[in-house]
This record gives structure tokens, sequence and C-alpha cells, in this order.
């Protein structure tokens, strides 16, 4: 039996909805989700899935970096996505080029080669929070916050951050449907692509910056360490229940909206609740649900189909005398 | 305070080790990317243990944390195993959901005591140089410098005894296989020490710095080195050089030193990439432009002594003209052909030149 909720509860749940600041901290994050979870999907079927754990954890550095220039440039370090958005996309494109680098130059391993980018764009990334958090002079103005970057804090978006998350987010599906033949032919066979006459690193740099655009804006609602799970857990959902590219991408961003909605309003109702691991989690829930109770591809589907099969064969077995 | 900083590098140097033995085989195997995922994964092992036990510096926490992170491998080989998952995606959709779960136990229940949410990040090893272990009376200096001595030792003496196993299994798995070496079992005991090390190390490093000093010397190691032995020197070298550099930047920078050190090591591995003498980036790239122009003097010599009258006939090669002008360039330089009349003309040398089968460059 359901519990029904009491009267209390109602009230504060229509009381949350009609704050304005949890309803553009809830938008932001539902075209967060939209957005990761759509363009997700390409890097799913890419089979390059980590390369959004490099970016999000590269874009540290830029934010950083970007946050001391302004705190240069003016005397107090700025906050403001405008600013900090920048910095993230190039520091998330250039661990991009430069694994591709290392990969294409060198005798390492793509694994190796991400694993490296990682670890030195975000050690650094680290180095430089850190270095504007000690306890010593300079204080740095501004710098209160800046810790929100590693697991996310969707409360402190703001209309101004939310402008900024929806014109890249519009930039990054307008890209996907225009680009659409292109990228669903270059996902599925990229050396038939080439072969036909597109240009294949057009294509690739395009999907990239696409995808490092994809996670950047997640960065500030879900945090650097946990962006790679909006990024592949509502693609991965998405895949068990259809075979068609474009139903997996509108399935995709369906999941991913529902699941930041749903971890952003938890968040805002229990107190010390980071966003972005409860966003992760209910995505982990749904996936694993789908994983069990997907029509065809579930686990239970498949092994009750597997049931029947060796049923029907046992009964369609020849008796001995024919033998 | 001179005898805190030796001790901070002390324990630095000794958790430098351990992680690069670790990473000489994740990077050897091609999974670098699994120690990402027990940097995360084995948060909510050593969270709960510590909610469990009541006691962080309890051995049994450092058991139970290990084999949560051995659980995130085999719930990540399942999910690998059923097929309907990319294997990268489900490495990422595995770490990224135990990390979350871990963050929310601690930020729940543990919010005033030792695991703040930030310290997972890079720990605090200049903390963890204060508490000291004390037997007997005597001060035998930081509790965590001997925990990771232990693992190191722990390590060094499983790679010796199983050093020849290791290799085959790390290069060549269906041979070990075949030969009854059982890479399966091995290679899971090989990631629960593993995993112990991030354990171990993860309380006073973070998982930034286990991540990084497990992938990043190693790596660097690998441009450097033929064989194994080669391998686990260069790692541990580079990976105590750049211990000590982190821990110094740290200390002038007044921070915690996980962070200069995950910089330290990436900085390292950036100049061996560049300036490796065989496998590095610049004299890869200085090779291939040199194994170019000798491969286009070969096509144009050929294509003249190909050519009768011993003329340069352009469309023969189908070059742009500017490699068509470095070529000719090269080769009068050299004497190799000469210009009569406007035309050029190969000469004896140039002839034996394209006849010789010296291909020395190319190896």
């Amino acid at each position: 039996m359901l519990a029904t909720p009491t009267a209390r509860e109602i009230n504060l749940l229509t009381d949350l909805f009609e704050d304005y600041t949890f309803r553009v901290v809830l938008f932001g994050t539902s075209i967060i989700g939209a957005c990761s979870g759509g363009v997700g999907c390409f890097a799913y079927l890419r089979k390059q899935s980590l390369i959004g754990d490099v970016i999000s954890h590269s874009s540290l550095l830029g934010i950083m970096v970007l946050f001391l220039l302004s705190y240069l440039l003016t005397g107090t370090g700025s906050k403001s996505l405008w600013i900090l958005m920048p910095g993230a996309l190039l520091a998330g494109t250039s661990a991009l080029l430069l694994t591709r680098l290392l990969f294409n130059h060198t005798k390492l391993k793509s694994d190796t080669s991400l694993g490296v980018m990682l670890a030195i764009f975000f050690g650094s990334g680290v180095m430089l929070l850190r270095w504007v958090q000690r306890a010593s002079d300079p204080v740095i103005p501004g710098r209160r916050g800046l810790n929100d970057y590693l697991f996310g804090m969707a409360a402190a978006m703001t209309t101004d951050d939310l402008w900024m998350i929806g014109s890249l987010a519009i930039a990054a599906t307008l890209t996907l449907m225009l680009c659409w033949k292109e990228f669903k032919i270059y996902v599925f066979d990229s050396t038939f692509t080439h072969s036909i006459g597109y240009r294949t690193t057009l294509i690739d740099n395009l999907l990239l910056i696409t995808l490092v655009i994809a996670i950047v804006i997640g960065i500030q609602a879900v945090g650097v360490v946990l962006m790679i799970a909006l990024l592949i857990t509502p693609a991965s959902t998405a895949r068990q229940w259809t075979k068609s590219l474009g139903s997996m991408v509108i399935l995709s961003a369906m999941i991913g909206v529902f699941s930041c909605a749903v971890g952003c309003t938890i968040s805002a109702n229990y107190a010390n609740m980071p966003t972005g691991p409860v966003i992760v989690l209910v995505a982990t829930a749904i996936f694993l649900f789908s994983l069990l109770f997907a029509p065809q591809r579930g686990i239970i589907a498949r092994a009750l189909a597997r049931r029947k099969y060796s049923l029907s064969i046992d009964r369609h077995q020849p008796s001995e005398e024919v033998i | 305070m001179t005898s805190l900083l030796i001790w901070t590098c002390a324990i630095s140097v000794v958790t430098a080790c351990a992680c690069s033995i670790c990473g000489v085989y994740l990077v050897a195997k091609r999974e670098a990317l699994i120690s990402d995922g027990l940097g995360h994964a084995v948060l909510p092992g050593i969270i709960v243990g510590f909610l469990i036990f009541a006691d962080r510096n309890s051995p049994w926490l450092l058991i139970f944390a290990a084999f949560t992170g051995l659980g995130m491998v085999i719930f990540f080989q399942l999910l690998r195993r059923t097929k309907l998952v990319d294997v990268d995606a489900s490495l990422g959709i595995v770490f990224s959901a135990m990390f979350s779960g871990g963050v929310i136990i601690s930020s729940q229940n543990l919010r005033n005591i030792h695991f703040h949410p930030e310290c997972i990040i890079d720990g605090n090893i200049a903390a963890a140089a204060l508490d000291t272990l004390i037997i007997g009376g005597y001060d035998l200096g930081p509790r965590t410098f001997w925990v990771m001595l232990t693992v190191l030792a722990i390590l060094i003496f499983f790679v010796v005894l199983l050093y020849k196993e290791m290799n085959v299994m790390s290069f060549d798995e269906l041979f070990a296989k075949g030969i009854h070496l059982h890479p399966n079992r091995i290679h899971m005991i090989w990631l629960g020490l593993v995993s112990l090390t991030t354990v171990c190390a993860f309380e006073t490093a973070g998982s930034i710095l286990v991540v990084a000093l497990m992938i990043a010397p190693p790596a660097a190691a690998y441009l450097l080195s033929k064989g194994m032995l080669d391998f686990f020197i260069w790692s541990g070298l580079i990976a105590v050089v750049s211990a000590l550099a982190g821990v110094f930047l740290g200390y002038n920078l007044d921070i915690s030193p996980a962070g200069p050190i995950a910089c330290c090591a990436g900085i390292s591995f950036l100049s061996v990439a560049l300036f490796a003498p065989k496998q590095g980036l610049i004299s890869k790239i200085i090779k291939r432009s040199k194994q170019r122009h000798l491969l286009f003097k070969k096509i144009f010599l050929r294509a003249m002594e190909q050519n009768h009258s011993g003329r340069l006939d352009d469309s023969n090669l189908l070059w742009t003209r500017r490699e068509q002008d470095l070529v000719v360039r090269q080769c009068l330089r050299e004497r190799l052909v000469i210009e009569q009349n406007g035309d050029y003309i190969i000469t004896n040398l140039g002839l034996e030149e394209a006849t010789s089968t010296n291909f020395e460059f190319f190896k």
C-alpha cells in the first residue's frame, strides 16, 4: 500500500515549486540533464565513454586559471559562468587534443593516454584550488564556494548562469540537429564515412566540441568528479530499450531530465545532501531497473527467452526409436 | 618542523613507490583506467568501514575497503560479461555510482569528523605525518609510513614471487591460459593488492594522487624502457623524484602536497613524452620527417632512372610543387642530379643511389 502524503508534505512540495530560486535551479539542471543525456549517446556509441571523465576533470584547471586571471585583473575572483566557462571549454578541448597527440604519435595505448591527461589536468586544477583556499596571504576575495565545482552545488545557480547554460545547450542541440546524418553515419562506421568522401576529421572534431560543451555546462550542478555518470548512465539506460539512434537520443535526454529533476528536489529537501551524487544515484537506479526489466535485451527477458527455447528444444527432441 | 617535513617526504616516497609498482602492470595490461575506478570506488568501503569499526586505524577497515575495491572490479566484470553495456561505459557507471554513495553517506554521517568530502580528493599527508605510532614508549614515526611500507613490502614480495607469471600474463593472456597459469586467479589477487594500496594511500593522499601516481610514472617509464626490469626501475625513479619535488612545491606554496605531487608527476611524464630519446614526440616527429625526405628522394631518383632520357618529366610524379622543389634542391646539393638547359639530368652518383638497396634509415 502506498503511503499517502500528509498535508504538511504536500505543502512543502508546493512551497518548493513556488520558490523562484528553486525553479531556476530545477530548470537549469533539467537543461543539463537533457543535453548531456542526448550528447552522451554519441560518446557511448563511439565507445569513448571515458573521454567524458577526462574532459570533466580537466575543466577544473580551466576554471581555476580563469578565476585567478579575473582576480589578477579586477581584484576579485569572479564565479560568473560567463567568465569561467570559456576556460573550462578550453581546458577540456586541450586535454582531448593532447590525448589524441599522445595516442597517435607515441606507443602509449588509449587508456594510458587518457589516464595520464586526467592526472595532469586534474592534479594541477586541485593544486590551484588548494592554493586559492589556503589560510595564509593573499586572501583572494570570492574564493568561497569554489569547492562546489568538485561535487556540484546546483543551489548556487543564478538566473545569469541559467542564460549561459541555456545558450550553450541550444548551440550543442543545434549542432546535433544540423549534423545529425553525418554524426549518425560516423558513429556507426567511421571508415565507411571516410570512404564515401565525408571529411571525418571535421565530423570528429565537431562531435568532440559538442561533447565538451555538454560536459562543461553540467559542472556547476553535478561537479567535475561525477559528470561522467550523467553523460553515460542515461545513454546506457536508453540503449537497453531501443534500437534506433533517434529514439535512443530522445529517451536518454528524457532520462537525464528526470534524474536531474528528482535528484535536485531530493537535494533541496535535505540538509547536507550534495546534488551531484544524488542525481547520479537516481540515474543508476533507473539503469539497474532497465538492465533487469527491459523488454528484449533485459536480463530477465533474456533468461525467459532462453528457458522457453530450451523447453521447445526438449519438446522437439527426436525420440530414441527414431535414432 | 623539519622532522615533520622529512616524515612527509618519507610517506610520499613510499606511497609513490607502491603506487608506481601497481601501475606498471596496469599500464602494461592496458587497463590503466581501472586505477581511476578503484580510486573512486574504495570510498564507500572506507566510509562504511569507519562507521562499522569506529576506528580509522583499524586494519579491518583497510581490508574491508580493499574488498569494496575488489567488489567494484567484480561488478564491472559482471556488467561487461552481460554484453549489454559497452566496456568503458560499464566501468564508468559502476565507479561513479559507488563514489556517489560514498559521498552521500559521508556528508550525512561524518560531516564533522575526519572524512570531510573535500579530503576525498587530495587527502592530507601533512596531517598524517602528525599521527605517530608509539610502541613501548618509543616514537616510531607516523603510523601511515609503516602501513605504506608494509604494503610496499607485500607488493614487492608478490612481484618477485610471480614475476615470470605476471609478465607472461600482461603481454599474452591467451598463451598464459594455454600453459595453465590461471591468469584470471592471479589477476584477481593482483587487483586485490592494487585495491589495498589504493585504500592505504587514499587516507593520506586522496583519490587524485593515487590515480596520478599509478598512471603517470609507469606511462613515462613505458616510453623509456625495453625490458620489464627497466620498466620497474624507471617507474619507481620517476615516482620518487616527483614525490620529492611535489612535497617541496607544496611546502613552499603552503598547501597539501597531494595536488603538487600529481602535478609534478604529470610534468615529468610530459617532459619524458616530449624528449625521450627514441619514443619521445620530438624524436618521433624528426625521425618521421627524415624518413619522408629520404623516401621522396628515392622515388624521385627512381623515376629519373626509369625515364630513359634521364630527364625529369613533370607528369611522372603526382607531387605538389613545394615537395618537388624540396626534393630537387636536395638532390642538386648532393650532386645526384645536375641542371642542364633548364632540365634535370641524373648523374652516375644518382644512378648508384637509385639502384642501391640501402634502407638503413627505415628500420
